[in-house]
């Protein structure tokens, strides 16, 4: 089930240096023809459909196909993400159509203060965290 | 002299030294970062690689809806026991006890950073640290909207380690060890899957947990949905080789996981089961583990525990369906119906909303399947399937690398000989599916593991702060070892007329078919319904050790391909390793995953022990070990026995060379 890119809305993430799409592919699988200025999936068989090029493509130009060695054509499974949800239109073959939008995260993306009022590191010789200093860790 | 151009053919060597490196991107890694920072001093500089881009790497790239391991109010020892029973008895109780007991933290931190986390009624908005109670949809699992929760968890490790300090779409390929210390971890070397660089680096301590192993066997889908697998794809087995070729011991490698996942599209049945209630039975109707009560009874006492293990409710569905009583279906309508007729119209819509999300959130291709097929929940059973088998330690299985526990249980001395979640290798850690003989840790308990990690490296590497490490190879002879794809594919290529066909090399596309065709016929994969015996395996074992041969012709044609050749070698050592477990190991301790047709029978007299296995990394050979197996919280399986006696005897059974 491959993802694949809509010609007439991918610019090759011109300007931005790199294409969002070959950045994040966990596989390795969008490459950036940089004569056509267009993105594609280079290695369809090898694709886990998990769409996080799809969510991340800043022009809405990446879909997936479902597999045709198994699935009936006419589906879709379409996402837009923003920063704290994620919609979905799912489209069945037979033509109907579901949306759906679920959060996706309760803070602002890049606010996360990692160590931000937690505790100092500890004692290093010990099994807890530095987030566990005052507990009292279980044992067997 | 000018520096000379930079191109495919000669890459820049960048060399550098860290004090902790991690390999890896994925919640283990992640959660090592975060914690490892944390304690080290000033100075002591951590750095990280990631093959992939940190948001969106690992095993929860695409999204979870559920944390598998949340504690809560209940035991660890509860957790232990459960982990014990799923996997038929042979876990290390120290190293689930450990993630037991930390788990919760992160989950926490995971909530405070941004994850939303599905609430009970009456303690919407509360914070689980706060009290807050969850949704459970398992004893241990808890809902959460997790389309982001890597995105999440990679932006606390990113910005505790500094961005300049995670090096992106850089593979490593090989551990390197050191020249004047035997068995000591001194660096890593591998390359840019961006630039023409290779990245040779020196270290005090490493973790390495780049993830388990899929697509070593011939999956069912061979078009298109071959990447469909259920475990992520880019999960390449780097973890269990690299540590394999540097000595370090593995353990229960034997093991494997074979999820009952729908059918083609892999989505989870978790949610449709506790949550939702959901019944499967075969073609027929019939509920086929009440049914075979009598085939599990076989397996006593594992068919007696609180939750039938997983292997075993397999084992029942394989018999009905190789006796020709499939196909095995999930009846979702009757299961919505009766949760429905309690709820009003809105309550409707926000169950079948959930039912979607479930696969939305973590497995689009299964939505997308029903989508294609017309398959409405409501209306319209599924169909169930094991899948080809899956290699990793995280999930609901237990192979992996042996390793050293927290000292402070009633563990026996040989499971602490050294700093926590170290492996055999002195100054190499490991966590999540890394971390043998301890699954069920999920995403949650990795990154506790990574965190358990990242704390004792600090602490190594404080103890062993004027350690200089040496490499055994010049790096030029290195660099010329990873990039021999490269130079095979640049010496060949224009011999032929077309370079896919060429006398000379082997793509890596049909080095991963040949491996797969192999580990399917002959190592109990889904052509034969999971069956091997002893001739399969010697005559698999050739078939490895060929491909091993012909691993020295991998063509590379650029940095993409070069990269899946290293993987596919990584696929090939791991497969190797399994096999030898599974030829070791005399009995069938997971029916339903495996079955050594020559020994069906479970043996708990011979066979209640670890299986361990190191590969000398001078000769190649490996030697196979029983390890006693001992319990630290009573088990409801051995009640008689807490400690089996095994033999401790050191069988060699194979001398085969690299």
């Amino acid at each position: 089930m491959p993802t694949f890119v809509w010609t007439d809305k991918c610019d090759g993430c011109k300007g931005a240096g790199v294409a969002a799409c070959m950045y994040i592919c966990p596989h390795d699988l969008m490459k950036l023809d940089a004569e056509r200025m267009k993105a594609y999936n280079q290695e369809p068989e090898q694709c886990w459909e998990c769409l996080c090029c799809a969510k991340a493509c800043p022009r809405q130009a990446i879909e997936v196909r479902p597999g045709a060695d198994y699935v009936p054509m006419g589906g879709a499974t379409i996402p837009v993400r923003t920063d704290s949800a994620i919609k979905w239109t799912i489209r069945f073959r037979d033509g109907e159509v579901k949306h759906f939008e679920f959060p996706s995260r309760t803070t602002p993306v890049g606010s996360i203060d990692p160590y931000g009022g937690k505790p100092a590191a500890g004692n290093l010789n010990d099994q807890r965290f530095f987030t566990e200093g005052g507990k009292t860790l279980p044992t067997i | 002299m000018p520096v000379a151009e930079r191109t495919f053919e000669n890459p820049e060597i960048v060399e550098f030294s860290t004090d902790i490196l991690i390999i890896g991107g994925g919640m283990a890694c992640c959660g090592a970062a975060y914690e490892a920072r944390r304690w080290a001093p000033e100075g002591m500089k951590i750095i990280q690689f990631d093959k992939a881009a940190l948001d969106r790497s690992g095993a929860v790239a695409q999204g979870l809806s559920a944390i598998n391991t949340y504690i809560g109010d209940q035991k660890p020892e509860d957790y232990v026991r459960m982990v014990h029973a799923d996997l038929m008895g042979i876990t290390r109780d120290d190293l689930v006890f450990d993630v037991g007991r930390h788990v919760d933290d992160s989950v926490h931190l995971f909530e405070e950073w941004g994850l939303p986390i599905w609430k009970a009624k009456g303690s919407e908005g509360v914070p689980l640290k706060d009290g807050g109670k969850p949704v459970r949809s398992g004893k241990w699992q808890v809902m959460i909207n997790g389309e982001g929760y890597k995105t999440i968890v990679a932006e606390a490790a990113k910005k505790a380690l500094g961005a300049q300090n995670v090096f992106e779409h850089v593979f490593i390929a090989k551990l390197l060890l050191d020249k004047n210390e035997p068995n000591r971890i001194a660096g890593a070397v591998g390359f840019s899957v961006r630039e023409y660089k290779v990245y040779v680096i020196k270290c005090t301590a490493a973790i390495l947990a780049a993830g388990g192993a899929v697509n070593v066997f011939r999956p069912r889908s061979m078009g298109e949905g071959m990447g469909r697998a259920w475990y992520p794809v880019w999960n390449a087995g780097s973890t269990y080789a690299m540590a394999a070729e540097a000595g370090a011991e593995l353990t229960m490698m034997e093991n494997r996981f074979v999820p009952a996942r729908f059918k083609d599209g892999y989505g989870p049945v978790g949610a449709w089961f506790l949550l939702f209630k959901s019944k499967a039975t075969n073609g027929f109707g019939e509920d086929y583990v009440s049914k075979n009560a009598a085939l599990l009874a076989e397996f006593a006492p594992y068919d007696k525990a609180s939750t039938v293990p997983t292997c075993l409710r397999n084992h029942a569905m394989l018999k009905e369906m190789k006796e020709g009583r499939g196909p095995i279906m999930i009846d979702t309508p009757a299961a919505m119906k009766a949760l429905a007729a309690k709820m009003t119209p809105e309550e409707i819509e926000h169950l079948e909303a959930e039912a979607l999300e479930d696969f939305l959130d973590m497995c689009v291709g299964q939505a997308a399947f029903w989508a294609g097929m017309n398959i409405r929940p409501e209306e319209t059973p599924s169909e169930l399937m094991p899948t080809e088998p899956y290699l990793l330690g995280s999930h609901s299985g237990c192979c992996g690398i042996w390793v050293s526990g927290p000292e402070d249980l009633s563990s026996p001395a040989e499971w602490k000989w050294g700093y926590n979640r170290m492996t055999t290798v002195k100054g190499l850690f490991t966590a999540g599916d890394g971390v043998g003989a301890s699954g069920h840790k999920f995403s949650s308990g990795s990154h506790a593991e990574g965190r358990i990690a990242g704390k004792a490296m600090v602490k190594f590497a404080t103890d062993n702060k004027g350690f200089k490490p040496a490499f055994k190879q010049d790096v030029k002879a290195i660099v010329e070892e990873i990039y021999r794809p490269v130079r095979t594919y640049i010496e060949h290529k224009d011999k032929t007329t077309t370079e896919d066909v060429n006398p000379f090399y082997i793509t890596p596309k049909m080095f991963q078919m040949r491996l797969q065709k192999a580990m399917d016929e002959y190592v109990a994969g889904i052509s034969t319904y999971y069956q091997t015996n002893k001739k399969m395996l010697e005559h698999g074992l050739h078939l490895l050790k060929m491909l091993w041969e012909d691993s020295l012709h991998l063509r590379g044609k650029d940095l993409h391909e070069l990269m899946r050749a290293w993987e596919n070698r990584h696929r090939l050592r791991t497969a190797e390793a399994h096999l030898r477990h599974i030829l070791f190991r005399e009995e069938t301790r997971y029916p339903g995953f495996f079955y050594r047709a020559d020994f069906p029978k479970l043996d708990e007299a011979n066979w209640h022990c670890f299986v361990n296995s190191r590969m000398n990394p001078e000769t190649g050979e490996w030697t196979m070990m029983k390890k006693p197996w001992k319990g630290l919280v009573e088990h409801s399986t051995q009640k008689k026995q807490v400690e089996h006696s095994t033999q401790k005897k050191q069988v060699e059974h194979s001398t085969q060379k690299k």
